[in-house]
């Protein structure tokens, strides 16, 4: 029982982890019908900015974080116009490679910058273990699990509850008609390019204590994160959350019951059984209803 | 009759050379070319330029003493970028176009296999390789049918270190019940392979036999079922990331737990950088430390090395053994000339060795075995409070020593400190 209870809460910890980026996924995709393929990186980039600015500048995790933001947002921003915007303009789908090339781009860069060692970003709330009874747990797991409850939260009230969350998804129902509603939609689409670069800096933040700050930390992660809102439905947060805690969860069971290095390959596999099924993901609305 | 008036010349420009008045041969000047093609830039340029400064330092020693035979040693360096592809056509350019007449190897196994049969069957050039451990640069396809083998190592070699892992673990430290935790990529299925081979020969298996991914954050699942095993001991075959993934993962779980052993992949400085303090207490093998007391002669070369760079070691071994590597070539061009050919043959000459990294009263490589460090010259290492002390044995079982005077055993059970 203690086996079970360990690796479910290991794997709904790291199941947080996904999730939180895959949220990212989403916010671009619900407006813009547009994925940034290269998130991974902007995760790894928040990650690499927390170690210079918390660790060898020494400066304050909440002024790290600030700092963290608003140079991926600037970032976010001019992204989207050089490598987002010109092909969704001209209809085409070069902003699938462009996006992942500005990916790259940053690995390498990062490779020059920080070398490719892993380097160690001490946890924000304290490195010592909690315990109940047998299970044992790190607080920094706990804060992840909490912020990606936070990020849902703060993202379904954004949508429904503010002026520039109607907007966003004006223009995800229908760009042409939001703009003769006087509707910005390319600052929408620009805003929301920019908020999931920011929302993928943030899991890097949080996440770095965990997996250590190295140029490829995004690589693995970006891309296990990408299958949840998949499963889930682009368009769902509350489905990613659920599909992200769920996947870790699966993920640890499989390598405790069965053995870890079929771990992926089940993990894949059940992936592709619920595209099958329901290939608008668990979460989506079928296509059908948005045409 | 010729060969008395070429004596008679010879002394006559021997006096010529002492007054001043005759300029000696230009090849007796000639520097003799040490070729080194390594990571110079890139991510992993740390590894090519520890190396080279190895190299550096050998050099200026050898010249230091007047060079071989009059000539100084020189040596030309290489950026391969840890590309096989860049490395084939450094060597090329190395051997063909700068005429060098030895080699120190690069820093990657893949690229040091794809250049060991053009060493072999073209170039013909005595290469010492350090830093890469695939067992297979040395038991190559000129050894195998018999023909000279060009390639020579110094360092762990993967085989060697598998059995010297699971030897000192067996018969060293008493355990019965080991454990495997490997990468699933090359490096750790290597090593996984080479581990349960020795643990076989040994009449062992695994009592556990975990994988894990690159990029695994999260090791509960493993090291459950390695508990559940009942395992004395867990061997480790990957990279500093996931191994701190590992350690914090044991943290979370608790005691007791089983100890911690892995291979030289990543027994580097680097790697208490990424896990503090959480890699205290973990054991790696590896053949040099720079930590904890040190022979005079090592001692004076790393005070040398931080007044020099003015910086930490990033991979003492790899330095130390291209130190090593560059000596060796010294010694045996001193015995013969510098034909590479002949050089080849002088290098399983050597009847012994005082390095900085290998020290022998044996020959340092034979006919049959290129291998300087033999299981017997490679080392454990504790991590311990930042620094990888090596670990010596004595009646009251294995011990570290943190300062000179000072010995503090290892529980063989926890690889606590008594």
């Amino acid at each position: 029982m203690v086996f079970f209870f360990q690796i479910l809460m290991d794997g709904i910890a790291t199941g947080a982890i996904y999730a939180l980026v895959a949220v990212g996924y989403s916010v671009t995709f619900t407006t813009m019908r547009v994925l940034n393929f290269g998130l991974g990186m902007w995760v790894m980039l928040g990650g690499m900015l927390t170690y210079t600015m918390h660790v060898s500048l020494g400066l304050n995790i909440v002024v790290t974080l600030i700092a963290v933001v608003s140079v991926l947002s600037l970032m976010g921003i001019v992204a989207e116009r050089l490598t987002v915007r010109p092909f969704v303009g001209a209809g085409s789908e070069g902003w699938v490679m462009a996006t992942l090339a500005v990916g790259l781009l940053f690995v390498n860069v990062a490779e020059l910058v920080w070398g490719r060692n892993s380097l160690r970003v001490p946890a924000f709330v304290g490195q010592d273990v909690l315990r109940f009874g047998a299970f044992g747990i790190y607080p920094q797991n706990l804060l992840i699990i909490a912020s990606s409850i936070g990020a849902f939260l703060a993202l379904e009230y954004f949508y429904y509850h503010t002026l520039w969350g109607k907007a966003f998804r004006a223009v995800a129902h229908s760009p042409d008609t939001s703009r003769l509603m006087g509707i910005n939609a390319g600052g929408v689409a620009t805003a929301s390019y920019a908020l999931a670069c920011v929302l993928a800096g943030v899991a890097g933040i949080l996440v770095v204590p965990i997996t250590l700050a190295d140029p490829q930390m995004g690589t693995v992660l970006g891309l296990k994160a990408f299958v949840i809102p998949i499963v889930a439905g682009l368009a769902s947060p509350r489905g990613i959350l659920i599909c992200g805690i769920a996947y870790g969860a699966v993920e640890g069971l499989i390598s405790g019951y069965l053995f870890s290095g079929i771990r992926d390959i089940l993990a894949f596999g059940l992936m592709i059984a619920v595209l099958y099924w329901r290939p608008d993901g668990l979460f989506g609305q079928p296509s059908a209803e948005r045409a | 009759m010729l060969s008395k008036l070429m004596r008679l010349t010879r002394i006559a420009q021997a006096a010529l050379v002492a007054a001043g008045l005759y300029a000696v041969p230009v090849n007796a000047q000639e520097p003799v070319k040490i070729g080194f093609a390594g990571p110079m830039t890139g991510p992993v340029s740390a590894f090519g330029n520890e190396i080279k400064r190895g190299i550096d330092m050998a050099i200026n020693a050898v010249n230091a003493q007047g060079g071989v035979k009059g000539r100084k040693f020189e040596v030309v360096v290489r950026d391969d970028e840890f590309d096989p592809v860049k490395t084939v056509a450094a060597y090329r350019d190395l051997v063909e176009r700068q005429k060098v007449l030895a080699m120190v190897g690069t820093a990657n196994s893949a690229a040091m296999l794809a250049v060991t049969p053009l060493i072999n069957d073209q170039f013909h050039v005595p290469t010492i390789c350090v830093h890469t451990d695939a067992t297979a640069i040395i038991e190559n396809a000129a050894k195998a049918e018999g023909r000279d083998n060009y390639l020579f190592r110094l360092g762990m070699f993967g085989n060697g270190q598998a059995d010297f892992l699971v030897d000192s673990m067996v018969k060293k430290f008493g355990h019965k019940k080991i454990a495997l935790l490997t990468w699933t990529a090359g490096y750790g299925q290597i090593g996984r392979k080479e581990l349960t081979r020795r643990l076989t020969e040994l009449g062992m298996k695994p009592v556990a036999d975990e994988t894990f991914e690159t990029g695994d954050t999260d090791m509960t699942a493993q090291l459950l079922k390695i508990k559940a095993a009942g395992a004395d001991v867990i061997l480790h075959y990957g990279t500093i990331k996931e191994a701190v993934s590992i350690f914090q993962t044991r943290k979370k779980l608790g005691e007791p737990m089983a100890p911690f052993v892995s291979s030289w992949g990543i027994a580097v400085p680097a790697l208490w950088k990424a896990a503090g303090s959480l890699a205290e207490g973990t054991i790696n093998s590896n053949v040099v430390t720079v930590d904890g007391p040190q022979s005079p002669e090592r001692q004076a070369l790393v005070a040398e090395y931080y007044k020099r760079y003015n910086q930490e070691f990033d991979d003492p071994a790899s330095f130390f053994d291209a130190y090593d590597a560059v000596i060796l070539l010294s010694i045996a061009m001193d015995k013969v000339g510098f034909d590479p050919r002949a050089v080849r043959t002088a290098l399983e000459n050597i009847p012994s060795f005082k390095g900085v990294s290998l020290s022998v009263d044996h020959p340092v490589f034979t006919r049959d075995r290129h291998e300087g460090h033999t299981v017997d010259d490679m080392m454990l290492g504790r991590w311990t409070d930042g620094k990888f002390l090596e670990i010596q044995y004595d009646a009251g079982g294995p011990y570290i020593t943190p300062v000179t005077g000072q010995k503090k055993y290892i529980d063989p059970v926890t690889f606590g400190l008594r």
